[in-house]
C-alpha cells in the first residue's frame, strides 16, 4: 500500500470509527435540505432551479470542512501521535496528502449523499443533466479547495477548537466577501481583488451550471497552495 | 549502528545538547540516563528524524540522518516518551496502521503482527480499543509498533513506564534480548534498568555527556569513591599514637585517596577518620586490617560508607561535572 493510501485508511478509520464523521454528514445533509426545503421559498417559485440548494452547499462548508479538518494536525499534536508520523518513513508531502485524500473522501461522502434530492425534483421537472453535472463538479472543487485551507489552519493551530474556529473564520471570509464587496459598492481594483480572492465567485459560475476553466484554475491553485503551505509548516516544525 | 557527531540542538535561544558524540554499536543496548531536563529525550527525537539537529550529525547504520531520513526511518522502530495511540482504533487496527506505514505485505505482514503480539503479550486485547487499554498494555502496543517491522535499530524512551514489576521484568528480557542482534538505545531513569538491561551507559546532565562506558567502569569509577569510617589506636602497650604519625601511616594504605576529618577522641590516643578508596580488586576492609596489622595498630570500628547508585547519579548530576 502507498504511503498516501496507508495515512488516508487510517483517518477515515478513525473518523468512521467515532462519531464524528456521522456527525459531520448528517449536520450537511440536514442544513442544506432544511435550509431549501423549509426556510427558501423553493417551491414557491416554481422553477425546476437547483442553483440555489448549491449555494446552500458552499455556504454549509464553511462549518462543515472545518469540523472535519479540525482534528488533522492539532488532534495529532495533542495526543502524541504526531511525534509517531513524523518518524514513520513518510515525507511531509505524503502525510499532507494522505490527511488531505481522506478529508476530501469525507466531504465527497456528504456531496453524494445529496444526489437524491435532486434525483426526487427531476421528478417535478427536467434537469439539464449537464448543469447538474457542472454543479457537482464546482461543489466537489469548493471542498477540495476548503480541505486544503482546512488542514493548513489545523497545522498551525495549537487545538481542535482554535482550528475549527480559525477554518470556520476563514471560509465565511472566502465565501462572504465578494458578496460583501457588492453590498459595499466597492469598484475597481478593491472589487476586483476581492472577487478574485472570493470562493463563492469562482463558484458562481459552476453554480450556474458553466464549467470556466478560470475557475477551475482558481480552485486548484486554491488547494495546491495551501497542501504546500502545510507541507512547509510540518518542515520548518523540525528545525524548530 | 548509530554514530553520533558533536550533535547540538537549541529550541530558540536554549541549547538543549550541547555537543554530544557518542557510538552505539550493533548487538548492544546502549542506555541514556539522566535527570529530567538532561536532553535524553531530544538526543531520541533527532536520531529518529523527529527533529533535524541545530549542528553536528548522526549516522544510523552510516546514513545521515538529515541528508537520507526515509533510508533512516525505515531502518528504526521508535518508542517516543508519551505513547502515541489513536484512541479511536482497536490494538489490531494500530498494527494494522503501523505494518501499513512500514510497507509490509502478505504473509510477511502477517508473520510480523503475530510475531510483535507475541512478545509484547497483545493477545488478550489484540481486538479491545485502544481507549479501553490499560496503560501498561498501551506501553506494550506503543513497543509492538516499534519492533513490528523488525528493525536493526531500536530507540525506545523510557520503555517500561508504567509497567506492574512483572511486566518489567518481561520487557527488560525482551530488550536484552533484542540487543543481541540490533542497536538499541534506550532512555531511562532507573538506575537498575541499565544494570539490567544495558551492555554500555551514558550519563547526561544538563545536554553533556557527564560519563560513559559500560556499567561496570562507570560503577567502578564512582562507586571508586568507597569510603569507611575508622576509629584506630596504637596496639603496643605503652605506645600512643599522634596525628602526625598516623597521617604518615596512611600514606602507606593501599588504595587510599584521602584521609579527612582526623579526629583524637579526648586526647587518649585513639583516632578517628574518614578514608575515600580508590577503586581495587581488593576489599578496603580487607586492605585496613591488613595495613593495621603491618603497622602496630589495632582497629577499634571500621564502617564502610558505600555510595548508593542512586547517590552516584545525584552526584554526577547535580554538580555539573561534565567530563
Amino acid at each position: 500500500m502507498s504511503p498516501v493510501l496507508a495515512i488516508a485508511r487510517r483517518e477515515l478509520r478513525s473518523s468512521f470509527n467515532s462519531p464524528v464523521a456521522y456527525g459531520v454528514i448528517i449536520s450537511f445533509l440536514l442544513f442544506t435540505a432544511v435550509s431549501l426545503f423549509f426556510l427558501s421559498a423553493f417551491f414557491t417559485m416554481n422553477v425546476a432551479d437547483l442553483r440555489q440548494y448549491f449555494d446552500l452547499m458552499l455556504k454549509a462548508f464553511a462549518f462543515v470542512i472545518p469540523a472535519i479538518t479540525m482534528r488533522a494536525w492539532a488532534e495529532e499534536r495533542r495526543t502524541g501521535t504526531y511525534e509517531l508520523l513524523l518518524t514513520l518513513p513518510f515525507t511531509e508531502a505524503e502525510l499532507v496528502l494522505g490527511k488531505f485524500l481522506a478529508a476530501f473522501a469525507l466531504a465527497l461522502v456528504a456531496i453524494l449523499l445529496t444526489i437524491p434530492v435532486p434525483l426526487a425534483i427531476s421528478l417535478l421537472g427536467s434537469f439539464d443533466p449537464g448543469v447538474l453535472v457542472a454543479q457537482y463538479l464546482g461543489v466537489i472543487l469548493a471542498a477540495g479547495a476548503a480541505v486544503a485551507l482546512g488542514q493548513w489552519v489545523s497545522s498551525l493551530a495549537k487545538n481542535q477548537i482554535s482550528a475549527f474556529l480559525g477554518a470556520a473564520f476563514a471560509m465565511i471570509f472566502l465565501v462572504f466577501i465578494n458578496a460583501l464587496a457588492n453590498f459595499l459598492q466597492f469598484g475597481g481594483v478593491l472589487a476586483a481583488i476581492l472577487n478574485w480572492l472570493s470562493l463563492a465567485f469562482h463558484y458562481e459560475a459552476f453554480s450556474r451550471g458553466v464549467a470556466d476553466s478560470r475557475d477551475l484554475a482558481y480552485f486548484i491553485a486554491f488547494g495546491v497552495l495551501f497542501l504546500y503551505l502545510s507541507t512547509w509548516n510540518l518542515t520548518r516544525r523540525k528545525w524548530s | 549502528m548509530i554514530e553520533a557527531r558533536e550533535l547540538r540542538k537549541s529550541y530558540g535561544e536554549r541549547e538543549a545538547v550541547h555537543g554530544v558524540s557518542f557510538v552505539a554499536e550493533t548487538g548492544s543496548v546502549l542506555g541514556l540516563l539522566g535527570p529530567n531536563g538532561a536532553g535524553k529525550t531530544t538526543i531520541m527525537k533527532v536520531l529518529t528524524g523527529y527533529h533535524y539537529p541545530s549542528s553536528g550529525t548522526a549516522l544510523i547504520d552510516g546514513m545521515d540522518i538529515v541528508e537520507d531520513p526515509l533510508a533512516v526511518k525505515r531502518r528504526v522502530g521508535y518508542l517516543p516518551e508519551s505513547v502515541p495511540l489513536y484512541q479511536d482504533l482497536s490494538a489490531a487496527e494500530y498494527l494494522d496502521f503501523a505494518a501499513d506505514s512500514r510497507g509490509l505485505e502478505g504473509a510477511g505482514r502477517r508473520a510480523a503482527i503475530e510475531r510483535s503480539v507475541e512478545s509484547c503479550g497483545l493477545g488478550p486485547v489484540y481486538r479491545r480499543p485502544v481507549e479501553e487499554l490499560s496503560k501498561g498494555y498501551r506501553q506494550r502496543l506503543g513497543l509492538a509498533q516499534a519492533i513490528l517491522h523488525d528493525p536493526p535499530i531500536l530507540i525506545l524512551d523510557e520503555p517500561t513506564t508504567g509497567l506492574d514489576p512483572n511486566q518489567i521484568i518481561e520487557i527488560r528480557a525482551l530488550i536484552r534480548e533484542l540487543g543481541r542482534e540490533k542497536t538499541v538505545i534506550l532512555s531511562t531513569h532507573i538506575l537498575q534498568e541499565v544494570e539490567a538491561v544495558c551492555s554500555r551507559v551514558i550519563i547526561l546532565n544538563e545536554g553533556s555527556i557527564a560519563a560513559q562506558g559500560r556499567p561496570e567502569e562507570i560503577g567502578e569509577t564512582l562507586k571508586g569513591e568507597e569510603r569507611a569510617r575508622v576509629r584506630l589506636k596504637a596496639a603496643g602497650e605503652g605506645d600512643r599514637l599522634d596525628a602526625r604519625r598516623l597521617e604518615a601511616l596512611f600514606a602507606r594504605l593501599p588504595s587510599l585517596r584521602s584521609a579527612s576529618e582526623l579526629r583524637e577522641d579526648q586526647l587518649c590516643g585513639v583516632f578517628s577518620a574518614e578514608l575515600v578508596f580508590s577503586p581495587s580488586s581488593q576489599e578496603p576492609g580487607e586492605l585496613l586490617f591488613d595495613w593495621a596489622v603491618a603497622n602496630e595498630l589495632k582497629l577499634l570500628e571500621l564502617e564502610r560508607r558505600r555510595l548508593s547508585l542512586e547517590e552516584i547519579f545525584v552526584k554526577l548530576t547535580s554538580e555539573g561535572g561534565a567530563k
